[in-house]
């Protein structure tokens, strides 16, 4: 049995900063990854971070673009952190010794981005992320007190009336099972998009921590609001940055049209995501794509030398990825899913429903972007979000009462991982996947329509049932990805279940959530946020107000 | 759709070292993720493999293919299968294999934990408070390519010198290690390059492998190389590697021709020479001259060439200034310690003046 003050379980932008500032604190702290710390999916955000460091700029504007680029739904209180932070949190991380691109007095550059009203958006090139984490994991490599658990899948989080208690993770090397007793526990896993064929995400993006926690009785929040990215390559749905348009990238039609002038006159390419993401689906579904189902993104305008300096990895993506020279050619298109606005409810301070138990980064859900993302607020919202749930948990651990995590709570959770793996027949994880990422492709995209959301309800449940009885034929204890690919199965299926039960629900469309059959924005009885929480019957669901402070909602124009 | 085989690597953790064998039917083009992810979900579940983003940028990735070090998300059937007639899956060298195509990468990860890898800030020069530390574009530039490095291990894997030296930090830790001496915040640039030329920065062979292992040109021998440039204006001779490296250089400009004798004299000193007198009289047997050769015709030009090469502007220590500007000036180093060049140098290690108790004559 392990035991610390605080345990964090993910260790990418949010779960790093987490753990580096609870160890500041003067607490004891584990650290819980699946993969090693420089393995995170954060290392895949490209186009960059927002702060208002421009000379007009200000935090007021930076509330006011998320807050409309949430379509109102976001928590304004959790925006002002967010946006009020955004300077200082972009500095300490160029203190931590991020590499960031420059301006040529020094300081540091910005690019353009959707959404925003300025040139808010601090980068590196297009790797913003894998600058990011590095630069925080070389700052947490001076904290010889952490301790990192690479390589250890979370299998159970404990909690005991309404009080956390632990966790039970699996070393993926040794198989192994073993129990982290901990005061405060920061959930911090990530996104779970692999729900979805199309999407940008990464293998691992599996949604373990968010499972966990609402299987231990957390709520979860705004779990309809799926984001999808307007540019990515189809086929392997590799993300081409934003930083694209930011740059100056337009998106054409089958026809030549620059379309965006019909849909967001005054931000064109730049209007925020859902937007864009709509238009590119409306140009194909009504014949106006290239016979390959997509529209292109021009950037040979811009020119060698910009597009191989600041979207260098852009470069690399459509060569090794698409055979496409985008300094000759035009990128082909279409939008897959790439965020997810929903995660583990947490009010401002990070504070979870269950005592000990807080969240922050995409697994999380404070909410700051409310029913539809800014580009580059996400890898600010790791930062901020992860300091807040680091100092709040460590805060808690110095006074919170000795954990109570048992053998008894290891055998159990062990006992049940056994039940899978030592299944002698059944169906293979890979087959249930590949169903389930069907179902949500056909029936919970960009477009939603009460009949295919049904059909999605259905069709999870059915899975659900298949899933009782899947079968791991890897019985080795090392390294056993067939093994940790039927648990992150086991996560994604309920996550799938509570996203496509909340969007049944909401009868409005609203950012990111357009349903066919309620195309307008229905601000009387929508303006609040779907809690689901676990029950035996299935995902229970419930309301919570939106917290509005300064802009009350208004129509979206970009 | 062409017809692929596949041989993969099976074994470690209790059970015999195999290659199995399989055929997919793939696209040329496809990714050897894809198809060791395929092998998964439809022939056997089984493999064991390390992998996540799928797109060059988390590092798990890497293995061999045909004997290669490669990331398996961006390494495609097609071009592989042309050239090599097969495709052979192997885990990385250099670390060993925990299952199948995943390795222990511990001792990857402890040589990249032993350069100290994080900002050791100057005390004379805090970090401007609320403001970002300012960075001209020739400060940015110096950093070269090392912002791109994934940590995939494949220069790790490739390295022959990790194999004959285990204190060898290898090319990723020292690339690694390139980035914090250039990087205007970080304080410790003379004690860096005095620890790793002391390390382990001449074991490196200059094969160039790493070179072609890695999937992000960071290019790590030519950041040991520069390593090196940077260790010897700055700290001078001091062991065998920089005193043969600087001896061999001020030897060839002097005549135009290699003397050995004085570059044994150079690099090993006295005691040192005398150790090597059988090799020298091997070298004597076989008509190889160690005698002192008259220079060169046109041995001047030389100078051109060491003038030009000297006081590489792309690799000069750019510290912070107080006032938040640029200040193009090395730190003082300790007082044992070779002066350091001034900020425009216009002389290398070879050219720089000799030491007033030399008076030999560089052209008699």
């Amino acid at each position: 049995m392990q035991k610390h003050d605080v345990l964090v379980v993910g260790a990418g932008l949010a779960g790093q900063r987490a753990a580096l500032e609870a160890v500041r604190a003067g607490r004891s702290v584990g650290v819980l990854s699946k993969l090693h710390p420089l393995r995170s999916h954060s290392a895949a955000a490209q186009g960059g971070i927002n702060a208002s460091l421009g000379p007009q700029d200000s935090p007021k504007d930076h509330i006011f673009d998320t807050v409309k680029g949430s379509d109102y739904l976001a928590d304004q209180d959790a925006v002002e952190i967010l946006c009020n932070d955004a300077g200082p949190t972009v500095i300490e991380m160029e203190h931590f010794g991020t590499i960031f691109n420059r301006a040529p007095d020094g300081s540091l550059d910005r690019r353009a981005f959707g959404g925003a009203s300025y040139n808010r958006t601090i980068f590196s090139a297009d790797r913003t992320g894998l600058a990011l984490l590095q630069g925080l994991y070389e700052e947490l490599s001076r904290e010889k007190r952490i301790h990192v658990f690479e390589e250890w899948t979370a299998i159970d989080i404990v909690a005991r009336q309404g009080v956390v208690q632990g966790v039970v993770a699996l070393d993926r090397k040794s198989g192994a099972i073993e129990g982290f007793s901990a005061r405060a526990v920061v959930v911090a896993t990530g996104p779970f998009g692999r729900m979805y064929p199309n999407t940008t995400n990464s293998h691992a993006s599996t949604g373990d921590g968010t499972a966990l926690a609402y299987r231990a009785g957390a709520f979860l929040k705004d779990m309809e609001m799926v984001q999808f990215h307007p540019t990515c390559l189809p086929g392997s749905w590799i993300l081409i940055t934003e930083g694209a348009r930011g740059e100056g990238g337009i998106l054409k039609n089958g026809k030549g049209e620059r379309f965006m002038t019909r849909y967001a006159p005054n931000k064109l390419e730049l209007a925020s995501r859902d937007v864009v993401s709509r238009a590119i689906a409306t140009e194909v579904k009504e014949g106006r794509g290239f016979p390959d189902g997509t529209c292109h993104l021009e950037l040979m305008h811009l020119g060698k030398e910009k597009i191989t300096t600041k979207l260098q990895e852009i470069v690399e993506f459509c060569r090794n990825f698409a055979g496409i020279d985008p300094v000759v050619e035009a990128i082909p298109v279409y939008p897959g899913q790439h965020y997810m606005m929903g995660g583990v409810s947490t009010n401002p301070r990070a504070e979870t429903n269950i005592t000990g138990l807080y969240a922050a980064g995409e697994a999380a859900c404070v909410s700051v972007h409310g029913a539809n993302r800014l580009g580059a607020n996400s890898l600010l919202e790791t930062l901020v979000y992860g300091k807040i749930a680091g100092a709040n948990a460590a805060t808690y651990a110095a006074k919170a009462p000795e954990s109570g995590l048992t053998q008894a709570d290891v055998d159990l959770a062990t006992k049940k991982l056994h039940v899978i793996w030592d299944r002698k027949q059944g169906e293979s994880p890979a087959k249930i996947r590949q169903d389930l990422q069907k179902v949500m492709k056909e029936n919970v995209g960009i477009y939603r329509t009460p009949e295919e959301l049904l059909t999605a309800q259905k069709k999870v449940a059915e899975l659900k049932g298949r899933y009782a009885n899947v079968y791991v034929q890897d019985k080795s204890t090392t390294y056993n990805v067939n093994l940790t690919d039927a648990l992150e199965l086991g996560y994604l299926l309920d996550l799938a279940e509570c996203i496509v039960a909340a969007a049944i629900l909401r009868t409005e469309s609203r950012g990111a959530h357009v349903r066919l059959d309620f195309p307008k924005r229905d601000d009387a009885n929508w303006l609040k946020h779907i809690l689901v929480q676990a029950s035996p019957a299935g995902p229970k669901l419930s309301f919570l107000p939106v917290t509005v402070t300064s802009y009350q909602p208004m129509e979206r124009h970009y | 759709m062409v017809r692929v085989p596949i041989e993969v690597f099976r074994g470690g953790a209790g059970t015999p070292n195999r290659f199995d064998k399989f055929e997919l039917e793939l696209e040329e083009h496809t990714p050897i993720l894809t198809a060791l992810l395929k092998i998964r979900d439809e022939i056997d579940p089984t493999l064991a493999a390390r992998y996540s983003c799928r797109q060059a940028i988390c590092g798990s990735c890497a293995v061999r293919v045909n004997g290669k070090s490669r990331l398996a998300c961006v390494t495609q059937v097609g071009p592989e299968l042309a050239k090599r007639g097969k495709l052979r899956i192997e885990p990385m060298g250099n670390q060993p294999v925990l299952r199948d195509l995943v390795v222990d990468q511990k001792p990857f990860w402890d040589r990249y934990h032993r350069i100290e890898p994080y900002l050791i800030p100057d005390p004379a020069h805090p970090m401007p408070v609320g403001k970002e530390n300012p960075m001209s574009p020739e400060q940015v530039a110096q950093f070269q390519e090392t912002p791109r490095c994934i940590a995939c291990a494949s220069c790790f894997s490739a390295c022959p010198a990790l194999d004959s030296d285990p204190d060898f930090l290898g090319p990723m830790a020292l690339a690694k290690l390139f980035r914090f001496v250039v990087d205007p915040r970080d304080g410790a640039f003379h004690q860096r390059l005095e620890t790793v030329q002391n390390q382990s920065l001449w074991l490196c062979l200059r094969c160039n492998l790493c070179v072609e292992a890695c999937p992000k040109d960071v290019r790590p021998a030519e950041r040991i190389v520069d390593l090196k440039w940077m260790a010897n204006q700055e700290i001078g001779k001091r062991e065998p590697g920089s005193k043969h490296s600087i001896g061999f250089a001020e030897n060839i400009q002097e005549g135009g021709l290699l003397n050995e004798r004085r570059l044994a004299m150079d690099s090993l000193g006295l005691i040192g020479t005398l150790g090597q007198l059988p090799k020298a009289i091997t070298m004597m047997r076989h008509g190889r001259s160690i005698k002192k050769h008259p220079p060169i015709q046109g041995r001047e030009q030389l100078d051109v060439i060491y003038n030009a090469m000297s006081g590489r502007e792309d690799l000069q220590h750019r510290p912070m200034s107080g006032e938040g500007g640029v200040r193009g000036k090395a730190p003082t180093p300790p007082p044992a310690a070779a002066s350091p060049p001034p900020a425009t140098a216009t002389t290398t290690a070879a050219a720089k003046p000799r030491p007033s108790g030399e008076t030999k004559e560089a052209h008699p």
